[in-house]
């Protein structure tokens, strides 16, 4: 299930956090985060791009997974170490099929203006992987680049 | 997020200082889809210091650039930090916005 997300035992514990469906509710997480990524000395861009895919995650989840529906929640997980971060976000919604998001690079689909989330996670993140279902994102910024063999579920 | 807007030339540009983030979406698109309303279609985004943008935004840019040029406009990018760069060349938003190093070449071109 979590297929290109290494084990993450030798980390210090998670940081769970329910939130609202509320594009609100994002800001002090992101700045917890981001705190925590810099005590950590991940540097400007590697923040920048763990803030990118955060904010991309958690407005996925909230928009797409639950609809905004106030009565639906978001689970936010995440554990944070000099070497990586790893963050998961999962909604309550139907799920969907991460393969069946047009690219939004291609020429047809440039004057969208909407579907450029995902592939921005993955861009700036170093793993991404989804739950079967589509309702959960688990993603991973290493401090010194991507590990190379070793750590990561087969 | 901060915004303000200028004259320069023929053109109306709207400087976006500080992270143009899911929240500050509705901001930005009432900044830029009320200019073209109200009637300004030459628009300059001066992004010389916005140090941030999400998707949401991108997409707000990509509305009124749709809107400005169909009223026979433009919205021309000017002075884009290294990282917003950066999120333009992976999105290859940069083929589909003119982007220029400053608001003075953006707005030359008019």
């Amino acid at each position: 299930m979590a297929e290109g997300v290494p084990e993450t035992d030798d980390l210090s514990g998670w940081t769970e956090r329910t939130l609202p469906t509320n594009l609100g509710a994002i800001r002090d997480p992101e700045r917890e985060v981001l705190t925590r990524l810099a005590e950590c000395g991940f540097d400007e861009d590697q923040r920048f791009a763990v803030r990118l895919a955060f904010e991309e995650a958690l407005v996925n989840a909230m928009k797409h997974g639950n609809r905004m529906d106030p009565a639906r929640k978001v689970r936010l997980t995440y554990r944070i170490s000099p070497e990586r971060i790893e963050i998961r976000v999962a909604d309550e919604g139907a799920g969907f099929n991460p393969k069946g998001v047009p690219d939004p690079t291609c020429d047809e689909n440039l004057q969208r203006p909407c579907g450029r989330g995902i592939m921005l996670i993955r861009a700036y993140m170093d793993e991404v992987c989804f739950s079967p279902r589509g309702d959960e994102i688990r993603m991973v910024k290493f401090r010194h680049g991507r590990c190379t063999g070793g750590g990561t579920k087969t | 997020m901060k915004i303000e807007t200028r004259q320069e030339k023929s053109c109306r540009v709207i400087a976006v200082a500080g992270s143009a983030d899911i929240r500050a979406s509705a901001a930005l698109r009432q900044a830029f889809l009320g200019a073209i309303e109200a009637g300004e279609t030459r628009l300059i985004c001066d992004l010389s210091a916005t140090d941030f943008i999400c998707s949401d935004a991108l997409g707000v840019l990509i509305t009124a650039y749709l809107k400005a040029r169909g009223r026979g406009g433009f919205l021309r990018l000017a002075n884009p930090q290294e990282r917003l760069r950066e999120v333009l060349q992976t999105t290859r938003l940069d083929h589909l916005f003119e982007v220029y190093s400053d608001v003075e070449q953006a707005a030359a071109c008019a």
